[in-house]
C-alpha cells in the first residue's frame, strides 16, 4: 500500500490548517471558499501534489462549512450556499439558541460531507470508466450540457448563456495551439499584445482577479462596513444535544443526496443545492409551517446539502475534467500547476493521488467538525475581524498568486486587475460569473472537440447521429433548456399576478 | 469515412481554421445579445430610467473615496512593485518594500472612525504581513516575487 508513504504528519497538518483558514474565510461575509482557494494557492507552489491537495481540500471543506456562522448569528450568509441556513438559524439565535443552531448545523455539515465523499468514492471511477469511451463529439456535447445547465439556473437564461459564450470568447484569445492540432495563428487580439497573450490569459490570474479583487471592489463601493456581533443573543435558551437529530435521518440523507447530486451537475453552484433541499424538507415536513421560524429541521436540510456539494462537485472534475462549481475550477488550476491533466484517465493513472484525495477529504470533514463543534464560540468571533486589516492582506496574496504562477510574469498581475474590474463592472449589468468561468475554462477544449470533429466527419449531423450517448446528451440539453424556459415563464406569470393583485 | 454532402456538410480550410470557431462564437454572442434586447428590452429601459432618475435626485450612490482610492492604490501598487523590483532583481524586494506602504494606505482608506488603537493595529499588520509572506514564500519556498 504505497498510499501510506504519502500520509505524513505534514499532510494531516496541512489539511487541518486548510480547514481552519477555510472556516475563517467562509465565516467572514463576502469572502467565499473560492476566494480562500484562490488566495492560498501560492502556498501550494512550494509543496508537492499530495501536500498541495491536502491544503486545498481542507480549504474547500472549511470554506463551505464556515458560511453557517454568520448565517446563524447575523442573518448574513457567509457563502452563497448558506442562504437557507439563515431562514431557521437566525430565528433560533433570536430565541437565544445560537449555539444550539450552530452545533446542529455543524453536525449536519459533517454528515453531508461524509455522505458525499462516499458517493464520490463509489461513483467517480464508474463515471470515468464510461467517459473513457467518449469521442470528441460526446466530449463537446458534455461541455454544451454543462453550459446549458449552469445557464438555466441563472436568473435569466439568455444572460447566463451569453455569459458562458463570453467566457468561451475570452478563452479563444491567443494562438490556435499547434499541440492540439491547430494552425498556430493568432486571433482575437491586437498586435501589440501578441507577446503577452500568445497562450491567452492564464486561468489562475483570471480566477484570482474575479474572486479576489472583484469582491474587494464591490465591498469598497459599499464603503467597507463592519458587521457587529454585539447584539447577538448567543446562548440563553435550550442547549444542544444530539437528540435533536431524532427522526431527522431521512431529512439528513435526502438533503445530503440532493447536495451531492446538484454538486455533480457541472457548473451548478451551492445556493441551488441548499434551496432545493430546503424546499424538499418543507414539502416533506410533518409541520411545514414551523420551517422559517427557527426549526432545527431547516438548518439540518440546508447544511447537510451544502456540505454534500463538496464531494459531488469533485465527481465531474475528477472523472470528466469539468469543474462542478467555481471553487473546483480553482482546483483545476492547482492540478494543472502540478502537471496533472484531469479527465477520464486521471483516477486510473493516478490511483495514489486519488486515494490520498479521499483520505484528505474525509479527514478535512472530521477536523471541520471537531474544530467547529468544540471551538465554535471562538470561531464565531472571526466574523468581527476588521475588514480594513483583512482586505489589504488578501490583495497582497492575490498579487503573489498571480505573479508567481508562471514564475514571474508581470502581465499576469495586470490580468488580475483587468478581470477584477471586469467582474465588478460586469455584475452591474447582470453578467453571471459562474457560466463565464465555466465557459472560460472549457472554451479551448470545446473548440478543439468541435472543429476536429467537423474536420474528420465533414457534417454537422454527426453531432446527433454519432452514438446513443450523443442522443442521450442532446435529450439532457433539451431538458435543461426546457426546464429553464418553463421556470422563467412561471416566474413572469407569478410576477404579473403579484402586480395585478 | 465517406464525406457527406448537402445542407449540413462543412469543410474547414486548415490555414483559416483558427477563425472558424471564433466566428461561430461571434454569431452566438450577437444572436444572444439580440435575444436579450428583444426579451428583456423593456426591463433594461425601465432599469436605466430608474437609475438615471435616482442619479438626478441623489447623485451616484457609492462610496466614491473608497472605490476610486482602491483603484488608484492598486494600479500604483502594481507599477511601483515592478519598478522597485527591477532595481533589486531576484530578491522579492519590490514586493516587500512596496507592499508595506500599500497595505498601510489601503487599511487607512478602509477604516472607519480611526483611533490610536486601530492605527497601531494597521501599522503592525502592514509591516508584519508582507514580511511574513516575503519570508515564507521567497526565502523558505523560493517562490519568485517581484
Amino acid at each position: 500500500m504505497e498510499i501510506f508513504s504519502y500520509l505524513s504528519p505534514m499532510f494531516f497538518a496541512l489539511t487541518a490548517f486548510g480547514v481552519m483558514v477555510g472556516i475563517v474565510f467562509g465565516a467572514i461575509p463576502g469572502m467565499t471558499a473560492t476566494m480562500a482557494l484562490a488566495v492560498c494557492l501560492p502556498m501550494t507552489y512550494g509543496l508537492d501534489l499530495t501536500n498541495g491537495l491536502a491544503l486545498l481540500l481542507g480549504l474547500y471543506v472549511g470554506g463551505i462549512s464556515g458560511g453557517l456562522v454568520p448565517a446563524i448569528l447575523l442573518n448574513i450568509p457567509g457563502t452563497p450556499s448558506s442562504i437557507t441556513t439563515t431562514f431557521d438559524g437566525y430565528p433560533m439565535t433570536q430565541k437565544g439558541q445560537g449555539e444550539r443552531a450552530l452545533k446542529t448545523g455543524i453536525t449536519a455539515s459533517l454528515f453531508g460531507g461524509l455522505f458525499s465523499a462516499a458517493v464520490l468514492f463509489l461513483f467517480a471511477p464508474t463515471l470515468a470508466d464510461v467517459a473513457i469511451k467518449f469521442s470528441y463529439i460526446e466530449k463537446f456535447l458534455i461541455i454544451l450540457f454543462a453550459l446549458t445547465v449552469i445557464a438555466s439556473l441563472s436568473q435569466r437564461l439568455l444572460v447566463g448563456l451569453f455569459s458562458g459564450a463570453l467566457g468561451i470568447w475570452f478563452a479563444l484569445i491567443g494562438t490556435y495551439d499547434i499541440s492540439v492540432g491547430g494552425n498556430g495563428e493568432y486571433r482575437l487580439m491586437p498586435e501589440f499584445l501578441t507577446d503577452y497573450l500568445e497562450s491567452g490569459f492564464s486561468l489562475l490570474p483570471v480566477l484570482i482577479g474575479m474572486f479576489g479583487l472583484g469582491t474587494i471592489l464591490q465591498e469598497a463601493e459599499r464603503g467597507v462596513h463592519e458587521e457587529s456581533l454585539d447584539s447577538v443573543k448567543y446562548q440563553k435558551g435550550a442547549t444542544f444535544s444530539f437528540s435533536i437529530f431524532k427522526g431527522q435521518f431521512v431529512n439528513l440523507t435526502r438533503s445530503g443526496a440532493i447536495g451531492t447530486f446538484v454538486g455533480m451537475l457541472p457548473g451548478v453552484g451551492g445556493s441551488a443545492a441548499s434551496v432545493l433541499s430546503y424546499t424538499q424538507a418543507k414539502n416533506f415536513s410533518k409541520d411545514p409551517d414551523k420551517l422559517g421560524t427557527g426549526a432545527p429541521e431547516g438548518v439540518i436540510a440546508s447544511e447537510s446539502a451544502n456540505n454534500g456539494l463538496t464531494g459531488g462537485a469533485l465527481i465531474p472534475l475528477l472523472s470528466l475534467g469539468i469543474p462542478g462549481d467555481s471553487t473546483t475550477a480553482v482546483l483545476i488550476g492547482a492540478f494543472t500547476l502540478q502537471g496533472i491533466q484531469l479527465g477520464p484517465l486521471f483516477i486510473g493513472e493516478n490511483l495514489d493521488t486519488w486515494n490520498v484525495m479521499m483520505v484528505s477529504l474525509i479527514f478535512a470533514n472530521l477536523v471541520m467538525f471537531l474544530v467547529m463543534f468544540f471551538a465554535i464560540r471562538h470561531i464565531a468571533k472571526v466574523v468581527t475581524v476588521p475588514k480594513y486589516l483583512l482586505y489589504p492582506g488578501i490583495l497582497m496574496m492575490c498579487v503573489v498568486g498571480a505573479y508567481a504562477i508562471n514564475y514571474g510574469v508581470m502581465f499576469d498581475v495586470w490580468t488580475l486587475l483587468i478581470f477584477g474590474v471586469f467582474t465588478w463592472l460586469g455584475q452591474k449589468v447582470g453578467l453571471e460569473v459562474a457560466p463565464f468561468i465555466i465557459g472560460f475554462i472549457l472554451g479551448g477544449q470545446a473548440e478543439v472537440y468541435f472543429v476536429k470533429s467537423l474536420e474528420s466527419f465533414g457534417t454537422l449531423t454527426i453531432f446527433f447521429t454519432k452514438s446513443p450517448i450523443a442522443v442521450f446528451l442532446w435529450v439532457l440539453i433539451a431538458i435543461s433548456v426546457a426546464y429553464s424556459v418553463h421556470h422563467t415563464i412561471r416566474a413572469v406569470k407569478r410576477k404579473k399576478a403579484g402586480n395585478g393583485s | 469515412m465517406e464525406q457527406e454532402t448537402g445542407l449540413f456538410s462543412v469543410s474547414i480550410d486548415f490555414s483559416q481554421s483558427h477563425l472558424f470557431f471564433p466566428h461561430i462564437i461571434h454569431w452566438v454572442l450577437f444572436l444572444l445579445a439580440l435575444s436579450i434586447v428583444l426579451v428583456h428590452g423593456r426591463e433594461i429601459v425601465r432599469h436605466v430610467q430608474g437609475w438615471s432618475e435616482s442619479y438626478r435626485e441623489h447623485g451616484l450612490d457609492y462610496d466614491r473615496l473608497r472605490l476610486l482610492g482602491t483603484l488608484v492604490l492598486v494600479v500604483a501598487y502594481f507599477l511601483l512593485m515592478n519598478w522597485v523590483g527591477q532595481l533589486f532583481p531576484n530578491t522579492g524586494m519590490g514586493f516587500l518594500l512596496v507592499s508595506i506602504p500599500f497595505m498601510a494606505l489601503m487599511s487607512l482608506l478602509y477604516v472607519h472612525d480611526l483611533n490610536r488603537r486601530k492605527l497601531v493595529a494597521i501599522l503592525a499588520n502592514a509591516i508584519i504581513a508582507p514580511l511574513l509572506a516575503w519570508y515564507v514564500l521567497a526565502q523558505l519556498f523560493f517562490i519568485t516575487l517581484p
